[in-house]
């Protein structure tokens, strides 16, 4: 199943990392730093091409004090805007 | 000593020297093929000596190979270090978890290839009489399983790195210029 969805490209959790940054005014930089990896690697999250660990995603969720779901999901979040 | 000689390892290998070189996948996998060709060199300097020695025509040739094969090694290790920010060369600890996964699947798929590797060489010393080989193919040998084993995770850790995100000072100004700058990654 794991495999199939692998084969598929549906194992792709999606996130509002970029959103939530430009809304609280926080560079890449900044927001690495604060958690201690590198300035790509939130560019790679942002841009779907790296999947967080549960521990990394509990620590980008902890730091703009949001539930995780609210910045990880396994289905697309709705654009700004629409219904 | 050592943690000071680390932290400027990790710092010169945040800085972005001759960018160019590395840009773009394409550039990077041709620094990757350079440095593939380099250790094909030390491999066809270990044949020219294992034929041809002792002589002076092996002795030439072997040290051009392997002349030519060190100009070649240093720059392009040294970029393709830069280009993955050291991912290959750093301690596991000044790594952070995707970093840390990168360094991991290059290391496998280089334990692939350098397996490859042995059973080529095996097959070749196995199905050769072996009887009279020269003492400089025989160092050559080893020299070249030195250099492949080392030198392997860089650059397949180069061929395989994504382009990097673009500095957020180039997409604001590519915002500036009209682009629409959508609120969800590209799935």
């Amino acid at each position: 199943m794991v495999a199939k969805d692998k084969a598929d490209g549906k194992e792709h959790v999606h996130n509002r990392i970029a959103v939530l940054r430009a809304e609280r005014g926080v560079s890449r930089r900044e927001l690495a730093t604060a958690l201690g990896v590198h300035y790509q690697t939130i560019g790679y999250l942002e841009r779907g091409e790296y999947s967080p660990s549960l521990y990394l995603a509990l620590r980008i969720a902890a730091f703009f004090e949001v539930p995780v779901e609210v910045v990880f999901s396994l289905e697309p979040f709705p654009r700004l805007g629409s219904t | 000593m050592f943690e000071r000689w680390s932290a400027y390892r990790r710092e010169v290998l945040q800085r972005d020297t001759l960018p160019s070189w590395y840009a773009t996948r394409g550039r990077r996998r041709a620094l990757a093929a350079a440095g593939m060709t380099a250790m094909a060199l030390i491999w066809a300097a270990t044949a020219v000596s294992w034929n041809l020695a002792p002589s002076d025509t092996a002795m030439v040739v072997s040290l051009s190979l392997l002349g030519v094969s060190v100009l070649v090694t240093l720059p392009v290790i040294s970029l393709l270090n830069i280009a993955t920010r050291g991912t290959m060369s750093l301690s596991e600890r000044l790594l952070d978890e995707r970093q840390v996964a990168e360094r991991v699947r290059s290391f496998a798929v280089a334990h692939r290839v350098m397996l490859g590797v042995l059973v080529a060489v095996a097959a070749v010393v196995l199905g050769t009489d072996t009887e009279e080989v020269p003492m400089a193919a025989v160092a050559l040998g080893v020299v070249g399983l030195f250099e492949t084993h080392l030198l392997l995770p860089v650059l397949i850790a180069g061929w395989r790195a994504p382009d990097p995100p673009p500095d957020e000072e180039d997409e604001e100004a590519a915002e500036e210029d009209g682009g629409d700058g959508g609120d969800e990654p590209a799935a």
